[in-house]
């Protein structure tokens, strides 16, 4: 199955959504599965390294300032069997991202989805509720 | 004329060459990326001497999350020792030494990434098998089949292994553990006196089953036994995976 196929086939729910992705540590102890946040903005960084890969985006708030938040996905390995590349998401695009905020109150959340400028949805990898 | 028929007796060569290997390793479960269609319920694959092929990426046989839970263990059926039960409720996930890529030790597993079992050599009972994990960590451990344990092993995660076949069934004796690792995130606790007594039996192409004893009683008032179930990931392959590459967030960062 391609890549783009599987994405296709995520985007539909046929795969990833409900299938946790074990992380190399403990969800619950970084994030908070009670507090969802959305948002949307530019990526600016996209860190396709172990045990996480990681994006960052920023988000302009309702008062023009600007907040670059940092989204953990899960491995690259993790993230390439579930249909993604390093390419999928490039400095510039404009996305939505939805996911668990961290317990820290940092601007740092546990991806759940992420919607492409092409309205694409993608499985974030994320441990969630198990 | 001679060129042409050496061309082509070296393109028939390394088209048989090619061809075995392929043959290999389809029976071994992986071709790689978009690989061959078996069946998991086939039957057990032999290498030609007659032992059991254990080859292909598996996932699971271990315990990740909860050692009582996913060894079906009734609830405080574990038989934790008072001063392991206190140790054990000391920790948190927080402080799982797997969030801070270390070994993950034994019987532990890594959820979805996938290991290997590599026999060697292969055209005779093998001397060496090793267990090659992608993840977490990227880590390998050698299991000896014709060796002894040493008298005064030098603790360590993967602790000295020692093999042989019981029929079918792959046993791998182990001491020499350091107390480091944890049996799963929620912290169940070993010391060095650790003996683990592995049976791994594949019960099909794609099931190999993992009745692990685990004897310690350092830590537990006596042996106790379960079976974990790896998966075949049939045209899986395993990918590099440097836990300690970005471990820059979270637990291991200070969260920063």
């Amino acid at each position: 199955m391609s890549a783009t196929i599987r994405i296709l086939a995520v985007a539909f729910g046929l795969f990833g959504l409900g299938a946790p992705v074990v992380a190399h540590h403990a969800f619950s102890s970084e994030y908070d599965e009670a507090k969802v946040v959305t948002l949307k903005g530019t990526v600016t960084k996209i860190e396709w390294t172990n045990p996480h890969a990681r994006f960052f985006i920023d988000v302009v708030n309702p008062d023009k300032t600007v907040t670059n938040w940092s989204f953990e996905l899960a491995s690259p390995n993790s993230l390439t069997r579930e249909g993604w590349d390093r390419h999928t998401l490039t400095v510039g695009d404009a996305i939505s991202a939805s996911g668990f905020a961290a317990k820290s109150g940092k601007n740092m959340a546990s991806t759940r989805t992420v919607t492409t400028a092409e309205g694409k949805a993608l499985f974030g990898g994320t441990q969630g509720i198990q | 004329m001679k060129g042409t028929m050496l061309i082509a007796v070296c393109a028939i060569a390394a088209g048989s060459v090619a061809a075995t290997f392929a043959a290999q390793e389809g029976r071994g479960g992986g071709r790689g990326r978009g690989g061959a269609q078996v069946r998991l319920d086939g039957p057990v694959p032999h290498y030609p001497d007659g032992t059991v092929d254990l080859g292909g990426a598996w996932t699971g046989g271990g315990p990740v999350q909860d050692m009582e839970v996913q060894g079906k263990f009734k609830p405080g059926e574990i038989p934790l020792l008072p001063s392991a039960k206190k140790l054990m409720e000391s920790r948190t996930p927080e402080d799982d030494p797997h969030a801070y890529c270390m070994p993950m030790g034994v019987p532990r597993q890594a959820g979805n990434y996938p290991w290997r079992f590599v026999q060697y050599p292969t055209h005779t009972k093998a001397t060496h098998i090793f267990v090659l994990w992608e993840g977490n960590i990227h880590s390998f451990r050698q299991i000896f089949m014709d060796g002894m344990h040493p008298r005064d092993p030098d603790p360590t995660w993967f602790g000295h292994s020692i093999g042989k076949w019981e029929g079918g069934t792959l046993v791998i004796d182990t001491v020499g553990f350091n107390d480091k690792f944890w049996f799963d995130r929620r912290g169940h606790p070993h010391t060095e006196q650790l003996h683990t007594i592995e049976r791994w039996t594949r019960k099909d192409f794609g099931h190999l089953d993992n009745q692990v004893t685990i004897d310690d009683p350092g830590a537990y008032s006596r042996p106790f036994t379960t079976t974990y179930t790896a998966t075949l990931q049939p045209g899986e392959e395993i990918m590099e995976y440097i836990c300690n590459e970005n471990n820059n967030y979270g637990v291991a960062g200070g969260f920063r």
